[in-house]
């Protein structure tokens, strides 16, 4: 589990037309998270921070082995503090909510073999590449993913529906959260794109796989994909994490700078 | 405690067993299919409380748990619920301190029991062993709850003042994070995150976009959940249990591999799962497969519904290569990919790169 190299980058930007991100994301690596919140200042964007801290409070104290349990108790103590928060708001100004959408992508030992647990809650998106194409892996909670699954509207059609913002599953709901849970062979992604819809919603898949598969660094391929939502008209906060399996490092490198720093100490600092 | 134990509807949940009952908030909806699992399979006090405390508690800020043994009744409560018990010797309000981890109680002789989640309904209706989703769980004579008791109500029975006359009310959960358990009325109607015409940030500008759009702030909506966008059944065939408390079959694999389904089982070179519950992760079996033969994610093994129910049945999942079944005593046969199969003990599944799977009883 611990020889497995990860490279990452990260993205946000307030977008053209709002005032507040209430996007957040956390690089934690193993973890990796990105929320979008919804409500409004103090809203969404404490509603999303607060899934951030609660995934970073979890890398803390991670343990691979337990991942899928991990992640879940992190969604469960994210809930509960943003319901906490919102009936907190609601005794001031009844009928208000705040919520969060969320992605996790968190490495898990599974019976030994390292694989990727993806989770998510909401329209925010987890893609892959695998064998050089671009996959969305999540699958929406929103009412424009159930029209498209029901066979009553086409992908295209889905993306000018007056509903496509609206979210059948979020962080915050009173009716208690169900995040979608996937798990992939390690070698089966060779990057992931953690996104908010603020990317997905304003430019196409088609010009998301161009930028993972032209730009090698992904701090580089993160900020691209952020920029080029914006240039598109940055109508909502946009954010992604990009994340290589740079490889497996060898356990030997490991050992030998182990021993090295053990005989160090042992000799007391005088190599 | 020879009446039948009772509940009130609410939100909370009920795991009912014969012995032990265990009250859980709607959030805990993991731990009670697991906790569901062990009390269905007749476990005893020790071993549920195990289980629930598994998680660890800083993820459990409110339960209570109710175990009857042969002459005494145990009791734990931690957070908000409170409990009123009636024994020969007294009523006893049980509830958590704020601060500490839970009150527990060892009473013999209880006449009844009443556990208060949330609310003060009446509990009227039967609790057989199962899960319910509950407000107020009554354990042997009915409790007063401010109506008058039925008349099957056996005379000799105290009357129990209510919590709130016998001692101060138990303090509020104050500093827990966990409104867990929300009386949120028009469950199905759509959350508004603030009005579009109160836009909280408001920008004072012009937006530099200037078509229609609909996704600034305070325009996102949660609508309610619709079940069967969960998990797009398969037409003709019936929604499986996602996971089942006794495994239904034993599968060995030729590579040495024993795997139980006692959920979804998914085989092939490098497979993978997708869209599933925590609850019901699917056990996932990686085989080697030198020639390329098997498919990445190549059958599906699962425990049986509807007419299948207690059997495992399989599924090719669309491999290159495909699966055939051997069953005893007919001829082998190509399984249709999509279509499932149901498997008798005996059977024997070959993947292709020498990887067969041989169906044995649990």
């Amino acid at each position: 589990m611990k020889n497995v190299d990860l490279h990452h980058g990260a993205a946000t930007d307030v977008g053209l037309v709002r005032k507040v991100n209430e996007d957040s994301y956390l690089v934690a690596p193993p973890i990796f998270v990105v929320a979008d919140g919804m409500g409004g200042h103090s809203g969404g964007d404490v509603a999303s921070q607060m899934v951030v801290e609660e995934f970073q409070r979890l890398s803390e104290v991670y343990d691979p082995a337990r991942g899928a349990e991990h992640v879940a108790g992190a969604f469960a103590r994210a809930q509960a503090r943003i319901v906490d928060f919102g009936d907190a708001h609601r005794t001031l100004q009844p009928g208000w909510h705040a919520g969060t959408t969320a992605v996790v992508a968190a490495l898990v030992d599974d019976n030994g073999a390292a694989k990727w647990l993806l989770a998510n809650l909401g329209d925010s998106r987890i893609y892959r590449i695998t064998e050089g194409r671009l996959e969305q892996i999540s699958v929406d909670h929103s009412v424009v993913q159930e029209l498209i699954d029901a066979g009553r509207i086409t992908a295209q059609e889905a993306a000018v529906h007056p509903e496509r913002h609206v979210i059948t599953r979020a962080l915050g709901s009173p009716e208690g959260i169900e995040p979608d849970f996937f798990l992939l062979p390690l070698g089966s992604v060779e990057r992931l794109l953690l996104c908010s819809d603020g990317v997905t919603g304003m430019i196409e898949d088609e010009e998301i796989e161009d930028i993972l598969e032209t730009i090698a660094d992904p701090r580089d391929a993160a900020d691209r994909l952020v920029r080029a939502a914006v240039a598109a008209g940055g109508r909502d906060n946009a954010t992604a994490v990009v994340v290589d399996v740079v490889g497996l490092v060898k356990d030997a490198t490991y050992d030998s700078q182990r021993q090295l720093q053990s005989l160090e100490s042992k000799l007391g600092g005088r190599l | 405690m020879s009446a039948e134990p009772r509940f009130a509807a609410g939100d909370w949940y009920a795991v009912a067993g014969d012995r032990v009952t265990v009250l859980l908030p709607g959030s805990q909806r993991d731990r009670v299919a697991h906790l569901w699992d062990l009390t269905d399979s007749g476990a005893d006090v020790d071993t549920v409380l195990d289980a629930l405390l598994a998680g660890g508690l800083s993820s459990l800020d409110h339960f209570a748990l109710v175990a009857h043994g042969d002459d005494a009744t145990r009791l734990i409560v931690r957070g908000a619920p409170t409990a009123t018990v009636s024994s020969p010797s007294g009523d006893d309000l049980v509830s958590a301190t704020p601060g500490t981890a839970w009150a527990e109680r060892l009473v013999t002789g209880v006449t009844s029991l009443r556990v208060t989640l949330t609310g003060d309904g009446e509990a009227d209706r039967v609790l057989t062993p199962g899960l319910a989703r509950v407000s107020v769980v009554e354990f042997g004579a009915p409790a007063p709850t401010g109506t008058p008791a039925p008349a099957a109500a056996p005379a000799t029975v105290a009357v129990e003042p209510e919590p709130v006359a016998h001692e101060p009310e138990p303090e509020p959960p104050v500093a827990e994070p966990e409104p867990v358990v929300e009386p949120e009325p028009a469950a199905a109607a759509p959350l508004h995150f603030g009005e579009p015409d109160d836009d909280p940030t408001p920008t004072g500008e012009t937006p530099v976009v200037q078509d229609e759009w609909y996704d600034r702030d305070g325009q996102t909506q949660v609508g309610g959940p619709v079940p069967d966008f969960d998990r797009p059944p398969v037409p003709g065939q019936e929604v499986a249990p996602e996971v089942v408390s006794h495994p239904v079959a034993s599968l060995i694999f030729s590579t040495g591999d024993v795997v139980a389904v006692d959920r979804t089982v998914l085989v092939g070179r490098a497979p993978e799962a997708r869209r599933f519950a925590s609850h019901d992760q699917p056990h996932v079996v990686t085989v080697a497969s030198p020639q390329q033969e098997i498919s990445s994610t190549h059958l599906e093994i699962r425990p049986g519904a509807g007419a299948d129910h207690g059997s495992a049945i399989a599924t090719d999942l669309g491999s290159t290569n495909g699966t055939v079944l051997a069953q005893p005593g007919l001829e082998p046969e190509e399984l249709t990919p999509g279509i499932a199969v149901s498997l008798i003990p005996g059977a024997v599944l070959d993947l292709g790169d020498g990887v067969t799977i041989q169906v044995t009883n649990a």
